[in-house]
Parts: structure tokens; sequence; C-alpha cells
């Protein structure tokens, strides 16, 4: 009724590959991306600016390491410092006066040699060890930016990023530095939705699913992990400067530090390994809810005049925002992708369910 | 005259003195401070005594007829220590007509500190964030008001100089500190004076968070120095203390950075902690007039915006030396320009402070457009058991010499 077919039915390879099998689907993109368009002049620009630029940004990261950790399932507890390699990379660059496109992409390629270098060593071994490899780079990087004046900027550790341009353009109203972190995210976007359709996606599946069975299929699985972490890692150090040009202004080791990288895995997990809507709503929760919980429980504490220390009322969000990931992964364990994927289904087919049982 | 008068009287009855001038007429607008602070997660050892120290102080001028007739109103907000909340915060209290902020948090600031710069902004940021902020000629909206982390341990210096009757050579110095920027900061000015009063510097660094300091102090055991100075955070003094008791070292050698309270001193032992030495930009203790009149007139009256003990906190007393100088600042604001106060006229209030001292709260106060820090003293006291003791006057030593390596820093802040 709402999807207008009841179920996906494939007569040829070509409707197999399709990237929008369900025409509702490719309707409901092409109108968020309208609304994502229009937001500057429909959204207040504290929303816009406080709100929705980070959540995009951080979108593209938790995009990112869903790459590697969903798809190609090694898990990764590193992602900050990667980040931190692409934005301190990048900032110096444009410091040192190369246009911020090529800023951009030399911050990309310093994390994707980076984050690969520590994947070499990472890649023998597997699972829980593969996370403690990836956490020891993490404090290698805390200990390196702390320890390094000339890469963080001396001893109060701030870098200011110059003012961020394309084109020759500088960007500095909010609406522009809006449209940038839509435009990465969009282009990260449909980077991942392209992935499921190609052979490197496939074989990244295959190496998640089980290595040594990939391997017999013929998969390198070493040479795809690699690839993985190489390409998560372009995606983050890309990301990590964009937040810093258009969001922070300038770096500090706090900014990409190891509670950080929890946080966006926390993004990952919660929104759904392997996941692209899960990406964007995961961040949305763990970014935007305590701000939201925080906003409601004070108005809620105000309109039943309630008296409440000001540490109680910071302490009360952080408890209901707790509670709140547990519901989530309790009802669905698969993260917040699988809940909307879950209702998605059950509307596919609806009212007619009955007669496929 | 009238300024010097001021200088001698609290911030409070000053502003008496004002509001019986000017005709009691009702407040229409309010003087709004925003406060965004880090309520639960690394800073919440200091900020519900500052948060409630400035709301106490409001409290008390507002009671007194506010500055020229407006209330000052206190806005107080949870970041959790994150910087993006703390730009939420920003953005949020902007919009709501705020124009000071203060963050309590150095990440936070930080992070704030470019939209303080181009928004035209006044950032109070006293003891947290970039140390050369105090040079206003770069950092022209922000205000620092208190010693940098520099001056701080160059004062250490200049008391333990005269602890050794003004000659420091053969002596050594230990120096434990967070290995990370908070405790790295003071390092190349120690080592600077280090080789210009011939004294041998120890470092200790002691890593994250600072539980772990067994190493540390077998080192010092080992190295004998005649005075550790700590840059270390609340807990870290505790296990300090511990480690101090174990290895052999007195107490009464240890000469901590200013984050060191009652709290940790009951962690200790009240009594095991006699001896002990903090830094100081103000002064310990609820002796002092400013304090006494929040006991009585806010407290006595039931309006206090917290529960009581957290008065008898030398953290609370720094948030009083926070707010009292931002307070006077927008009095002066508003005696110069009259309401509402804009950020230029609150820059302009502030760097008109001239020796102001809250009636013996801290060193008397002369903030410049130069100078953002007020002048940067402080004073050594000791934990006798019940109480902070003054062990000198409010000095500022090596002042050239801090200054110089601030602009060296804040020379780097700018990108072009």
């Amino acid at each position: 009724m709402f999807y207008r077919l009841s179920g996906v039915r494939h007569s040829s390879y070509v409707s197999d590959r399709r990237m929008f099998q369900v025409p509702a689907d490719r309707n409901a993109v092409i109108i968020l991306l309208m609304i994502g368009l229009a937001a500057p002049f429909l959204i207040p620009s504290l929303y816009l600016n406080s709100y929705v630029l980070p959540w995009l940004i951080w979108t593209a990261a938790v995009l990112g390491l869903n790459l590697v950790t969903g798809w190609a399932g090694q898990l990764h507890l590193g992602y900050a410092a990667v980040m931190a390699v692409g934005a301190y990379s990048a900032v110096h660059a444009a410091r040192f006066g190369i246009p911020w496109e090529f800023a951009l992409l030399i911050g990309g390629l310093s994390s994707s040699v980076i984050g690969s270098l520590f994947a070499f060593t990472a890649l023998r071994v597997k699972g829980l060890y593969l996370a403690l490899t990836t956490l020891a780079m993490q404090f290698v990087m805390d200990w390196v930016l702390t320890h390094s004046p000339t890469i963080t900027g001396g001893s109060h550790a701030s870098l200011q990023s110059p003012p961020f341009a394309l084109l020759g353009q500088e960007i500095t109203s909010d609406a522009g530095l809006y449209y940038v972190a839509l435009g990465w995210c969009i282009l990260v976007t449909i980077f991942m939705l392209n992935l499921k359709r190609t052979g490197l996606g496939r074989a990244w599946v295959a190496v998640r699913e089980k290595d040594f069975a990939a391997a017999i299929l013929g998969v390198n699985s070493f040479y795809y992990k690699l690839v993985a972490f190489a390409a998560s890692s372009f995606i983050a150090g890309v990301t990590g400067a964009i937040l810093v040009a258009t969001f922070y202004f300038l770096a500090a080791p706090e900014q990409f530090a190891v509670n950080v990288s929890i946080q966006v895995l926390a993004m990952v997990i919660i929104g759904g390994l392997g996941s692209i809507i899960g990406s964007y709503m995961g961040a949305a929760l763990i970014l935007l809810m305590p701000g939201v919980v925080n906003q409601v429980f004070s108005a809620f504490a105000g309109l039943i005049g309630l008296e409440l220390s000001i540490e109680t009322l910071a302490h009360i969000p952080n408890a209901a925002y707790g509670a709140l990931i547990v519901i989530f992964l309790m009802v669905e364990p698969l993260g917040l992708g699988k809940l909307y994927a879950n209702i998605r289904d059950y509307l596919m087919i609806w009212p007619f369910d009955q007669l496929k049982k | 005259m009238k300024l010097t008068t001021y200088s001698r009287n609290l911030a409070a009855a000053a502003v008496v003195g004002i509001t019986s001038l000017t005709p009691a007429f009702a407040a229409e607008g309010t003087i709004k401070f925003g406060l965004c602070y880090d309520l639960s997660k690394a800073y919440t050892f200091i900020t519900p005594q500052v948060a409630q120290a400035a709301q106490d102080l409001a409290t008390l001028v507002n009671s007194k007829g506010g500055i020229g007739g407006h209330d000052i109103e206190v806005i107080v907000r949870d970041h959790g220590n994150e910087p993006q909340r703390g730009i939420e915060c920003y953005e949020q209290l902007k919009r709501e007509g705020v124009v000071v902020f203060d963050m309590l948090s150095t990440p936070v600031s930080i992070a704030v500190l470019p939209r303080v710069m181009k928004d035209k902004n006044i950032l109070i940021q006293s003891l947290v964030g970039r140390g050369d902020a105090v040079d206003g000629s770069v950092f022209t909206q922000i205000f620092p008001v208190g010693p940098t982390y520099l001056g701080q341990a160059a004062n250490d210096i200049a008391y333990i100089k005269e602890q050794f009757g003004g000659d420091m050579a053969g002596k050594k110095i230990g120096f434990a500190y967070l290995d990370y920027a908070f405790g790295q900061e003071p390092i190349h000015l120690l080592e600077t004076l280090a080789e210009k009063e011939g004294f041998e510097l120890a470092l200790y660094p002691v890593p994250l968070p600072g539980s772990d300091q067994a190493s540390v102090w077998t080192k010092i055991r080992r190295d004998k120095p005649d005075y550790v100075m700590a840059w270390l955070l609340a807990g870290g003094h505790v296990v300090a203390a511990k480690e101090m008791k174990r290895n052999g070292f007195p107490i009464d050698k240890y000469l901590s950075v200013n984050w060191l309270n009652e709290v940790d001193i009951a962690n200790i032992g009240a009594e095991a902690a006699i001896g002990i030495k903090r830094g100081t930009n103000v002064a310990g203790g609820q002796d002092l007039p400013i304090i006494q009149k929040i006991i009585a007139e806010v407290y006595g009256n039931g309006k206090g915006a917290g529960p009581e003990e957290k008065i008898y906190d030398v953290y609370y007393n720094t948030g009083v030396g926070i707010y009292s100088a931002a307070f006077e600042a927008a009095r002066l604001a508003v005696e110069q320009s009259g309401y509402p106060v804009t950020p230029e006229s609150m820059k302009a209030g502030y760097e008109s402070i001239s020796g102001f001292d809250a009636n013996g709260l801290f060193a008397p106060l002369t903030v410049t457009a130069a100078d953002h820090g007020g002048g940067g003293k402080t004073r050594v006291e000791m934990w006798d058991g019940k109480t902070w003791v003054p062990q000198q006057e409010w000095t500022a030593a090596y002042s050239d010499l801090i200054w110089e390596l601030v602009r060296e820093s804040s020379s780097k802040f700018a990108t072009e």
C-alpha cells in the first residue's frame, strides 16, 4: 500500500543489481536530498550549524568506519587517530599555502598511508586482538600529538585552520559551510551505496563472514583487508580535515582522543553494522541525543516546577541517554538501521502480508 | 578618587554605591553571563563550586540592586567536556543575547575560541585554555583573568628561592606533571629558569590519569630533590601523598599547582596533609569579607544556589574570584557606556579594571588592553590542618621572561 508493490522479485540480473530495488526508496532519497539542499532556508542557523552540520560530518566518519568494521568485518578502535592524521596534515598543508582542495586530498592520502601502515601490523591478528592493536594505534597517536609541538601548534596545542576555500572561493557563511559538509557526506554515501554492487564490496563481505572461506573462493583476504583499511582511512582523513575546516576551525588533540574513537564505534554499532541509513541514525543518536535529552529534561523540570541542582540536571540526561542506547539495542541488537528495515519490510507488503504466509 | 575607593571596596559594596546614586528604576533587562560548564565528566571536581559561587555572588549583587539597576543572570548549562556540545551551548546562548561566556574546560575553551574571536564576544577563560591568551593584543576577546600556568610556575620558583635565602645554586627541584598539555606547559620555562638560577631541574612525567605514580616517587626518593612542584589534578595529589609517605618524602616540600582543594585534603587526611603547599591566585579559607558576606546575606536568607558546605572549599573562592572580576568589569561597562552591556563595552570594562582586589580575595588586579591576565600574581599557601595559611605576599616573578614566552607562542596563533 505504501510502496505500491508486494515484495521485491527479480526477473533479470539488471533489476537485481539496481541501486534502489524499490521505487519508493529512490523517491524518499530524492525528497531527503531536496530537503538537505533546501535546509539553509528551512532550518534556523543555530540548528543548521550546531546540529545538522556536525551530524553530516560525523555521518561521513561513521560511514568510513562502517566500511572497515561493517563491511570488511575488521574491528577498529583507533578511528579518531586516523581522523587526526588527516586533519593535521590538511591544516598544515593549508597553512603552508596549498589550496584546500589539495589539502583535503593530502589529508586523506596521509591518513590512508598511516592507516594502512598500522593495518599491516594489525592484520596479522584478528577479532579482539585486532581491536587492541588498533587501540594501541590510538594511544600512539595521542602520545605523538601531545609530545610534538610542531604538529599540534605549541604547548597550548591548538592549531588554527586557515579560512576554508574551494575553487578560489572563500567559504565562511553558515550555508556555505553546511553545503561543504553535505557535499562530502553525499559523496561518501554514494560511494557506500555503490559498494554493495561491486566485486570489491562483495569480496569484503566474504572476508567479513569467514576470511579463510573467502580465501578458498579465491579472495585474497589480506589484500582486501588492507584495501578496506586504506579506503576507510582515506574517508576518515578527509572527514577529519573537513570537521576542522568547517566546524571546529582549529585542531586540538582532544578532538581526536580515544573517547572520540569509542564514540564513532558506538555510532556504528547502534546504527547497525553495514547499514548506510543506520550510520545516519547512529550518528544522530550518539551526537545529538545528549543535548536534546538535556533540553527535554530541563524543560520538563521547569514545567513541573522541580527544583533540581545543576549537577543533578546534568547527570539525569546522561543516565536517560545511556538507558536509551540499551533499550534500542535490546529491541533490535542489529541497530537502528535494522529497526528501520524491519518497519520498511513490514510495510512493504502490508496489508497483504497474510497472503504470503 | 572613585576608582581607588572601589579598589578598596567589595564588588558588591561598590555596586550599592552606584545604585544609591542612580535611584532604583525597575530592572528591565538583565545582564547575562553564559556558563557552559562540564558538570558531568572531567571537570566535575571544580565546576559545581565555581557555578555555585557565580550564582551566589550574582544573588548578592542583585540583592543590592544589581548592576546599574539591572539584575545579573547567570545561565548554567552542561557540555560534558565535549567540544561539539560546548559549541552548541555557545551558539545557543549567543542567540539568547549572552555576550559573556565561560567554558571552564580547556578543550571546550579551545574549541569555541575561533568562534568567539570571529563573533567578537567575550570569553572568560580563567585557569583553562591557551595560557598565551593573556596577550590581549592577539586574543582581543579572551579574558583569562588570573595567573597563567607559566606565571604560577615562575612564582613557585621565586617562593622556593626565597626559602633558600635567595640562592638556588646546586639545589634540585623536581617537577612532577601529568604528561599532557596541561603538565607540559611550564617545562620550557622551568628549564630556562634552571639555567638562570643555577638549580637542577628533574622532570617526573606522570602518565594520565595520574593514579599510578609508584615509579615516579621511587625515582624521586633516589634523586632526593629539595622541592617537588606538582602539576597534578585533584585525585593525583592524593596518590602523590600516599607515595610521599611510602617513600619518606616530606609533604611540606610538596608545592602543588592551584588544583588542590579541601576535598583532596580530606582524602589525604587533614592531619596527614599538614604542611602541604599550593600556589594560588585567590586567598583560601572563609575569613574573607566577601565570603562572610555571602554566608550571612545569601545563605543566611536561604537563597544559596546549592548546599552550604560547598562554600568551605577553595574552589568556591576561585569561583568568587573569577566572577567578582567579571561583575566588576560589567559594572564598569555599565558605568562607562550604559545598558545594555555589549561585547565592546564589556571589553572596555575589563580593560579598565585597575587595582581591584575584591577586598582581599585576590592580589590587586589591573587588566589592560595588552595584559588580559591582570598581572598574574599568586602566592603560596600552606595547609595547617584547618585552613590555608599564606606563606608570602602576592608576587609576580620573572614577568619579562613569561611575557617573552607568551608572545612567542601567541604570535604563532594567527594563521597569516
